[in-house]
């Protein structure tokens, strides 16, 4: 204690020293005090800006398409969905007591499979300059998938998904895609030895894909990878070493179709042709009957009047009927003819030419 | 002068246990496992994560792994089925370090030898697999003679086996097939075969449309028929009713019937005469008789037009 009293004092010396000496400090002196305080001033704000720095980064922001873990001493601050940081600003402890951990979860991500698909680049495909086929497939380079009647096709997979569970698809994981893509391969593979090639390349194709999704759905679920399958294309055709032969057969499936077509055209036309004249045929019956009916049900009440003033005097009944039915007639009938009898009392004799002979016909009509 | 003091000598034991964590004490982070060694002897397994304390190097030392799954795929090789086809298998894996302890000293800690052993026991697993299997095993248009998930769990049984038995420390979570493919030799045949069956396929459907176009047009050839016999049937009995109900009327003419003969026959004359007819009368038919009846002059008129 006294020590440090006596050093004190022998401080306030020294100052009371240079105050009543400011003469005796030489210019070297001076010039070193000068420098070691204004190394001190940066040295100062140094400190100041490296306190600074370690304040603001305590904080941290993460954003609306993904989630973040603070790893304390290693270990996950929370459990399960709690450990997971949501959108917004939040705080830490300095590296390394806490580290953050960023996973995309809102992110759609996409893995394709062409394992099935012969050799190419994007380039070339999207140039259109692929490299002609070969008589067969390499497998070394050649990819294909064998179909269940044991035929070769190409077929390509994507998959789309995203993170469901950050936790699982991030720390489970050394390469959750990787994983997610040897899913899908398996899933096509296993889809493909299911399907014959026309299913799957014709006459099945969105059985096709949607078995190729389930399975790797199955698949991704019993292996824990965390994610949500949101979609699945695959796009499959025959080797182009048999695209003549598939146009062929794609050709004979049209005329089929086309011939078929025809056929069910002329099925149509003919029984609606056949219901429309039965139809007609059962109108006229129902005309005809009921014209039958009515007439003779009118003959009848008419036979009825008439029978009263008949049996009066038949003979003149019938004679007056029967002349003012024929002067009747006479007025409608277009050409009336009258022949006189003979005068020697015979018959005479009449002829009808009812309609002339075709020309270019001989005697037998040919 | 004391603030100074207590401020150094702060600063002095932050330093000193920066100092002494560095030396004592480390940290295993999450999806890590770790193993310390004592002399380079395993000690301790650290499957948690967490801030652990060790003894300072060259006492002990701290080996820190990736304890995630990861992923292996096979080498490509050529295998023989049962029935004897050749077929081109490649798997994948999922692994990840179960024990650091026995994981370190078998592979000196590096998982590109580990991942070179497994290499080699899924292909001799695999290979066994195959071989007691047929090509139906592989594809098949039934699902439930497909062997796919039974073989997968074979293999992953047999490589999980042998690494139990020497004790590895490695865990093989899960394993499926990744390619099957035929040798190249094989796919020209397989070539020939599909073209042998799409002319197969376009003969067929050439018959076959064919064959539908006829029996769709006979068929509605049969229909129309039926359909039009159906129609003069129903005519018929309609007919019939109107006859059965014209009996009904028909007694009434019974009271006289020359009358009723005289006055249908009339209707049916008159109906006859209708527009554009040609009549042809000699003098005998009334009233052309009176032509004949009233003494006239003239005896025989000229036709009239």
């Amino acid at each position: 204690m006294n020590g440090h009293d006596h050093h004190d004092h022998d401080h306030e010396h020294e100052h009371e020293h240079e105050h009543e000496k400011p003469e005796t400090q030489d210019a070297g002196s001076q010039a070193l005090a000068e420098a070691l305080g204004s190394s001190f001033t940066i040295v100062k704000i140094v400190m100041g800006l490296m306190v600074a720095g370690f304040i603001i980064s305590c904080f941290f922001k993460v954003g609306p398409q993904e989630k973040a873990v603070i790893l304390r001493f290693g270990k996950p601050v929370g459990q399960g969905e709690k450990a997971l940081l949501g959108a917004g600003l939040h705080m830490r402890l300095p590296y390394p007591i806490d580290e953050i951990v960023r996973i995309p979860v809102a992110q759609i991500q996409q893995v394709t499979s062409d394992n099935g698909w012969y050799f190419t680049t994007p380039e070339q495909e999207l140039s259109g300059e692929e490299l002609p086929a070969g008589p067969d497939l390499n497998p070394q380079i050649d990819g294909f998938l064998l179909t269940s009647d044991t035929n070769i096709i190409h077929a390509r997979a994507t998959l789309a998904y995203h993170v469901a569970d950050p936790l699982d698809y991030t720390f489970d994981f050394a390469d959750a895609s990787n994983a997610v893509l040897n899913v899908l391969d398996n899933a096509l593979l296993y889809t493909a030895a299911t399907f014959s090639a026309d299913d799957a390349l014709i006459n099945a194709r969105a059985q096709f894909q949607d078995a190729v999704q389930e399975r790797a759905t199955a698949l991704l679920e019993e292996e824990n990878l965390g994610v949500v399958v949101d979609y699945c294309t695959v796009d499959s055709i025959p080797p182009r070493q048999l695209t003549d032969i598939f146009n062929q057969v794609t050709i004979a499936r049209e005329k089929r179709s086309e011939t078929i077509n025809q056929a069910v055209s002329y099925a149509n036309q003919t029984t609606n042709n056949a219901i429309a004249t039965a139809a007609g045929i059962i109108n006229l019956a129902q005309s005809t009957e009921f014209n039958y009916v009515t007439n003779l049900v009118a003959s009848a009440n008419q036979f009825k009047d008439i029978l009263p003033y008949y049996k009066q005097d038949p003979s003149l009944y019938i004679q007056q009927t029967f002349v003012s039915m024929v002067g009747g007639a006479l007025t409608n009938v277009e050409d009336k003819w009258y022949l006189p009898q003979r005068a020697d009392g015979k018959p005479r004799e009449l002829r009808l030419l009812l309609n002339r002979e075709p020309p270019g016909t001989n005697a037998a009509g040919f | 002068m004391k603030k100074k003091n207590i401020v150094s000598v702060i600063i002095g034991a932050v330093i000193i246990i920066i100092f002494a964590m560095l030396l004592f004490a480390f940290q295993v982070r999450y999806a890590q496992v770790a193993v310390v060694t004592t002399f380079d002897k395993p000690v301790r397994n650290i499957d948690q994560p967490g801030l652990y304390f060790k003894w300072p190097w060259p006492i002990q030392r701290v080996y820190k792994f990736d304890g995630r799954i990861q992923n292996i795929q096979d080498k490509f090789n050529e295998t023989i089925t049962r029935d004897n086809n050749d077929l081109i298998l490649t798997i994948y894996a999922g692994w990840k370090i179960s024990n650091p302890s026995t994981f370190y000293p078998k592979f000196a800690g590096s998982v590109p030898r580990a991942t070179e052993i497994l290499q080699g026991m899924l292909r001799n697993a695999k290979n066994a697999v195959v071989s007691s299997n047929t090509l139906s095993a592989f594809v098949n248009p039934d699902p439930r003679q497909l062997r796919f998930d039974e073989m997968e769990q074979k293999i992953q049984d047999s490589v999980q086996a042998q690494l139990s038995t020497n004790d590895y420390g490695i865990q093989l979570v899960f394993l499926g097939f990744k390619k099957i493919e035929l040798p190249q030799s094989v796919t020209q045949s397989v070539f020939d075969r599909m073209k042998g069956e799409r002319q197969v396929i376009i003969s067929s459907e050439q018959n076959e449309g064919a064959k539908q176009a006829t029996i769709i047009k006979s068929t509605a050839d049969r229909i129309a028929t039926e359909t039009i016999a159906n129609a003069n049937a129903t005519a018929a009995q309609i007919m019939g009713k109107g006859y059965a109900q014209a009996a009904t009327v028909l007694p009434i003419f019974e009271k006289d019937p020359a009358l009723a003969n005289y006055l249908l026959r009339l209707d049916a004359l008159q109906q006859a005469l209708g527009q554009k007819t040609t009549l042809i009368f000699d003098e005998r038919t009334p009233p052309f008789d009176l032509f004949t009846s009233i003494p006239t002059n003239a005896p025989h008129a000229a036709p009239a037009q």
